[in-house]
Parts: structure tokens; C-alpha cells; sequence
């Protein structure tokens, strides 16, 4: 019995898992790059932008993911933008993301100390190398937890998708649950398979702090 | 297209009624969070391994299951193990003890920024450890975790909209069902976005408002 | 500037403030200020706290815009495109950053990059604004950190150095652009007390190199001992100018002067 629904589902459930770490990928490496635009604009653009982004950002995280996941999937279609699901459930992720991946990139642009960005106006630093150079790769060390924590909130969002019929993880295990009105045991080993995907992430975060950490600790 | 401004005036009082059940979502998950999350930093911090091994997993998952699934495994597990909650009461309890998870974190985070050496100098007078904590460290870790646990509140508003996916008519819920009978989903959506933008950002004042209240000085 | 400039004019002044002003919103942070500096020259900035020095040295390399007067560097207007207009309109990027290679400064938090080596500290600014290749930006920084006695150090990074050995790489940095003058602001306040000498050394080696240097500090040993000239500034007003002689010779006419003073003599400093 139990092999046979792996035989029969095993498929469409892996297809699922593709499909959810697709929109999470996609979905995440847009929203860091969107948000990262949007925090460069924010410190060096023309004021009037910055406030601008100062709405966008206060909009998108006032609002459900599910209520920008609507307006776009459902509302799109009458000012012209046809999304199939999974483009709409990706695209929505970077809008969703790029705010709080900006309010991150801020935050971190803030935590260098002024007196390093003037130490290296006064050696005469362009402002790009100053940014490559002294502010990005500081920047590693205060971002990496937040950055990995919204991550982990995007890899447990996904499951929001399968409202609009993503045929991602959970949208596989409710079709297969409903035709084999099996329900506890699919949700339970989905919940735990969530689980281990942000175990997972978390400790690849972790990794990645130590590393970035590594010039701070005294030999 | 044209935007109908009709249609959200016909439809708005459906709307607001709807973004009661919203709140009442939200704010009795908040009451439940905010119980079980005491009581489970407690247990996080308890000197017993085993409790604080419970706490760690129960934390763990809570906060590693998307809350959709939470919320659908609820639904479908309750009655089995003999619990026939009304739909609404499940989805506030999976919430309540969903959020529990995050209030816990919020308050152990604040008071672990308590500097420890208050508590020597509260023992170093004799102080005993019940005033200690409900004199000292209770009421500083309150503040310090206070816009975090706003945020937490603002948070279950958002979520709250996921309840819609096991059937309970709030604002997301009763927005799908005027959009399918008008057809008019940006319409619909976007006055839903505003209503929620509307609750959030009353929070956050009153947050504001009740954070400076407890800042001394 | 070629070797037999510098010779033919080694008694012009390079650094010239002329009325210099500065506030910052309402309060007047600096007035009036008149000021030369002469080539190879140390002058040191002295006053009470919030009298100014930092700031004044700060506008010499327009990290601080000053709003009234001018600010020279070998003739050249430090800052502004030109002051004729108004609202005076600030030079280029592109054009400051040329006017700061000439201008060292060390701070007094060091602010070194602490994700760099003490050697990449140094050789940074070599690559990416002097356009050395790697190996020779290398071979200058080991020389510059060589002259601040730190050349064992050069692959710890800023947390496994001492504030002493830090400030000595920062000073590093600085003199590895070969600047024609060099800012120091406090560079010993914040280090702990035996830490002090090791910098004021090397400060005094540069000095003795005829390198020209304003030094905002509270170590009047160092301001009585290696300053060609001792400025005291007080409200944003300056004081006085004077060989280190006058000022901690005889009793200073001026009050201001007497009574700052005479905090450092009951603590035996001068």
C-alpha cells in the first residue's frame, strides 16, 4: 500500500519539491537584488526617490502575502499582466521580498562605522571602490542573520503559492491527500519535511556567518 | 480597464464586517501566544534538560512548518484525535500556538539583554528570586521585547489571512467570494490591502504610543 | 612639486586658512580663522574640548565643508570649485579625491578596515586610487609599515593588534600615499597610556623627516617638544599662534590660555 502511493505520487511529489525550491530560489536571489537596488538608491539616489521606496516598503510589509499574491495573479490580467502561476508566484516574491531585503541592506549599510568610509574618502577611495571594497564585504557580518531569517521565511511562504495553484509541494501533497483521503499523515510528513528544509537552511546560514566572521576573532 | 469605484462602495461594509473576524483572529492568537509563549520561555529556561529539550523542539518546529500547513494539519488532525473544534477555534488555537514559538523567543531574547549583573546585585542584597523576577527582570523584559511583540500582533494579522484556506469568511476569505460573484479582483483586493495596511498601521502607532509610555525617562 | 621647489620655497607657508568659518545649523563652530602652515612644519592645535581643533582640521581636507573663507593647500582651493559664486558649489568627486591624496589623515579611533590585514589596510588605497599593480602596492606598504616598525605584523588583522600597533598602521596608510602634509586628529586619546609613546615615536620620526604636520592633541609633551608652533583655540576662535617657547615658557598673557593650562601643570604634564 504504502509503496504504491510513493510509486504513484513519488513523481508528482518530487515535482512539487522542484517546483517550491525554484520559486524560493528565483524568488529570493530577485528579492536581494531588487532590494539591494533599492537600498543604493535609498542612500545615494535623489531624496524625493527615497521616499518613494519609503511607501513601497511601508505597503508591501503592511499587507498579507497572500492579498499581493491576489492583486497580482488574479488582478494582473485586467491592466495587461498575464502570469502563468508559477511566474506570478515568483514574481510576487520579489516584490513581497525586495522591501525587507532593502530594510536589511540599510540596516547594514549603517552598522560601518562613518569613520572607516572617511578614512577611506581621505586616501582618496572613489565612492564604488569604497562600497565593493569597505562596505559590502563588512556589511557580510551584520546582514547574514537577518538575511538568512528571511530566507528561512521565504522557504516556509512558498506553501502560500499553492493558493494560486503553483503545483508546488503543498499543492501536490493536497491533491494526493484528497484523492486518497489520506489527510493526517501527507500534512504531518509534509510539516516535518518543511521542517528539515529550513534545519537545512538555518545551518547553511550559520556556516556562512562563521565564515564571514572569521577576521573578528582574535588568534 | 476602469477602475470601479462602484464596485468597492457596494461592497466595502461586506469588507469591514469581514475584517472583524480578521482581528478577532489575530488578537485572541496574540492572547494565546502570549500565555503559551511565557510559559514556554519558561521551560526553555528551566534548569531540567528534558523541559528545555521539549521547548527547544517544540520552538524548532513551530517555527520551521510553513503556518498554511499548520493550519490544514490542524484541521484534518483534530478531529481525529476526538477534538471537534469549530473551524474558526482551530484556526485561532494553531495560530496562538504557532505564534508561541516567536513570543517565547522574543522574551527570552529581551531578557537575556538584561545585564546579569542586576540580578548579583538583587542577590547580593538578599533579594529573593521570586521579587527578583517579577520586580526586576519581568517588568524590563516587557519593555525591551514590547516592539518586537507589537510586531508579533501585526505579524498574525497578515497570517490571519491564511485562515481563509480552511474556510473562514475574514477579509481574504470574503474578498475571494465578492470577486468571484463581481469579477472584479484588483477592485476587491486592493480595498482588502488598504483595510489590512489600515489595521497594521494602527498598531504600529498605538505600538509607538504604548513603547514610549513604558520608557523611563 | 619637484625637489628643487621644495628647496627654493621651503619657507612658504603650503597650508594657508584665510577667515575660515563653519557652523554647524545655528552654532558658529569656527570664526574667523587665520592660519599659515609652513612647509615641513609641525603645528600643533591645542584647546579645550569643543573648542574647534578637530573641526578646523577636519575643513583642511573638506571632510567638515567650512561655509566662510578659504582654505589653501599649495596654492590650491581645497573644497569649492570657487568661492566668487553663491551658493559656493563643492568640487567634483572626482576632483576632491585628487586633493586628498595629498592630504593624510589619521584619526583618533584609527578606523582601520577590520575585515583587511594590517598589509591590505595599506596597500588598498595604492591599487585601487594610485593604480600600482598588487606587487608593487605591496612592496610600498611593507616599506611604510616598516618605518612604523610593524613589518611582523602585517598579516594580523586590525582585532589582533594592539591600539598602539593599530594607530601605527593607520599612520601607515596614510604616509604610504607620500601626502604632502599630514592631519593628525588626538591620535593618542584614545589609546591606553603606555600605548602613547609608541605612536608619539613614530610621529616625532616623521616630524624629523621634514614632514609637514597638524596635530590636534592633549599631550602637551609632545606639543612643547616636537611643534615648530602651538595654536590654541578656544569658541572656535583662534587664540593664539606661537612657538612652543612662548606658550609653555612663561605665563601666557591671554586668560583662556593660562587657565587651560594650568589643569595640565597640576598633573605635571609640561
Amino acid at each position: 500500500m504504502e509503496t504504491e502511493l510513493f510509486v504513484r505520487y513519488g513523481p508528482a511529489l518530487l515535482y512539487g519539491f522542484g517546483i517550491t525550491i525554484l520559486c524560493w530560489l528565483a524568488g529570493s536571489i530577485g528579492g536581494v537584488i531588487v532590494g539591494f537596488i533599492l537600498a543604493c538608491l535609498n542612500r545615494w539616489g535623489p531624496h524625493a526617490l527615497s521616499w518613494v521606496i519609503y511607501v513601497y516598503v511601508e505597503i508591501i510589509r503592511g499587507t498579507p502575502f497572500m492579498i499581493q499574491l491576489f492583486i497580482l495573479y488574479y488582478g494582473g490580467p485586467y491592466i495587461g499582466l498575464v502570469l502563468s502561476p508559477v511566474q506570478a508566484g515568483i514574481t510576487s516574491f520579489v516584490v513581497y521580498g525586495s522591501p525587507y531585503f532593502a530594510e536589511i541592506f540599510r540596516s547594514g549599510f549603517n552598522a560601518i562605522p562613518k569613520g572607516q568610509i572617511e578614512a577611506a574618502r581621505c586616501v582618496g577611495m572613489p565612492e564604488t571602490r569604497i562600497l565593493w571594497r569597505i562596505i559590502l564585504p563588512q556589511m557580510l557580518v551584520p546582514i547574514t542573520a537577518p538575511l538568512t531569517n528571511f530566507f528561512i521565511i521565504l522557504t516556509k511562504e512558498t506553501a502560500i503559492l499553492s493558493v494560486v495553484t503553483v503545483p508546488e509541494l503543498l499543492f501536490q501533497t493536497q491533491t494526493m491527500a484528497a484523492e486518497t483521503f489520506t489527510f493526517v499523515e501527507p500534512f504531518l510528513a509534509l510539516s516535518l519535511f518543511y521542517w528539515l528544509m529550513v534545519l537545512v537552511t538555518g545551518w547553511i546560514g550559520a556556516k556562512v556567518e562563521q565564515r564571514v566572521t572569521r577576521h573578528l576573532k582574535r588568534a | 480597464m476602469n477602475f470601479s469605484f462602484d464596485t468597492i462602495w457596494h461592497n466595502l461594509p461586506y469588507l469591514l464586517a469581514a475584517a472583524r473576524w480578521t482581528i478577532l483572529i489575530s488578537v485572541s492568537g496574540m492572547a494565546i501566544s502570549l500565555v503559551w509563549g511565557t510559559a514556554l520561555c519558561a521551560t526553555r529556561l528551566s534548569a531540567n534538560p528534558f523541559l528545555r529539550g521539549a521547548a527547544v523542539l517544540y520552538i524548532s518546529f513551530f517555527r520551521g512548518v510553513p503556518l498554511l500547513v499548520q493550519l490544514l494539519l490542524f484541521y484534518y488532525a483534530l478531529p481525529y484525535v476526538g477534538l471537534d473544534l469549530p473551524a474558526v477555534q482551530a484556526a485561532i488555537l494553531a495560530t496562538g500556538l504557532c505564534s508561541a514559538a516567536y513570543t517565547a523567543e522574543i522574551l527570552r531574547g529581551a531578557l537575556q539583554s538584561i545585564p546579569s549583573g542586576q540580578t548579583e546585585a538583587a542577590y547580593a542584597l538578599g533579594i529573593p528570586s521570586f521579587s527578583l523576577w517579577r520586580r526586576i527582570l519581568v517588568p524590563q523584559a516587557v519593555r525591551i521585547g514590547m516592539p518586537s511583540l507589537v510586531n508579533e500582533l501585526i505579524l498574525l494579522v497578515k497570517v490571519s489571512s491564511l485562515a481563509s484556506v480552511v474556510g473562514i469568511g475574514e477579509l481574504t476569505r470574503i474578498s475571494q467570494n465578492i470577486t468571484g460573484e463581481t469579477y472584479r479582483p484588483l477592485e476587491i483586493y486592493i480595498t482588502a490591502a488598504v483595510i489590512y495596511f489600515a489595521i497594521n498601521w494602527v498598531l504600529s502607532i498605538s505600538g509607538r504610543l504604548i513603547e514610549k509610555k513604558l520608557q523611563i525617562g | 612639486m619637484s625637489k628643487e621647489q621644495m628647496t627654493t620655497t621651503a619657507d612658504d607657508a603650503i597650508i594657508t586658512v584665510r577667515n575660515l568659518s563653519k557652523y554647524f545649523d545655528d552654532f558658529e563652530a569656527l570664526r574667523d580663522i587665520t592660519l599659515d602652515v609652513k612647509r615641513s612644519e609641525v603645528l600643533c592645535l591645542i584647546g579645550p574640548s569643543g573648542s574647534g581643533k578637530s573641526t578646523l582640521l577636519r575643513c583642511l581636507n573638506f571632510l567638515e565643508q567650512y561655509d566662510g573663507g578659504e582654505v589653501h593647500l599649495d596654492g590650491e582651493l581645497i573644497g569649492w570649485q570657487d568661492i566668487s559664486h553663491n551658493p559656493r558649489k563643492p568640487l567634483s568627486g572626482e576632483a576632491l579625491r585628487k586633493q586628498r591624496q595629498h592630504i593624510g589623515m589619521v584619526f583618533q579611533h584609527f578606523h582601520l578596515w577590520p575585515h583587511m590585514s594590517a598589509l591590505d589596510n595599506v596597500a588598498e588605497a595604492l591599487t585601487s586610487v594610485k593604480k600600482l599593480s598588487k606587487k608593487k602596492a605591496k612592496e610600498a606598504a611593507m616599506a611604510a609599515l616598516t618605518k612604523v616598525h610593524l613589518e611582523d605584523k602585517a598579516e594580523n588583522y586590525p582585532a589582533n593588534l594592539s591600539g598602539g600597533q593599530q594607530q601605527r598602521v593607520a599612520i601607515a596608510r596614510a604616509i604610504a600615499m607620500e601626502p604632502q602634509v599630514m592631519l593628525f586628529d588626538e591620535p593618542t586619546s584614545a589609546l591606553d597610556p603606555e600605548l602613547v609613546g609608541e605612536v608619539l615615536s613614530v610621529m616625532k620620526d616623521l616630524a624629523a623627516e621634514g614632514m609637514t604636520m597638524v596635530v590636534v592633541t592633549h599631550e602637551m609633551g609632545f606639543a612643547a617638544h616636537v611643534a615648530d608652533r602651538v595654536a590654541f583655540l578656544d569658541s572656535g576662535r583662534l587664540v593664539t599662534c606661537v612657538p612652543p617657547e612662548e606658550m609653555f615658557g612663561r605665563e601666557p598673557d591671554d586668560a583662556r590660555v593660562r587657565s587651560f593650562l594650568q589643569t595640565y601643570r597640576e598633573r605635571n604634564v609640561v
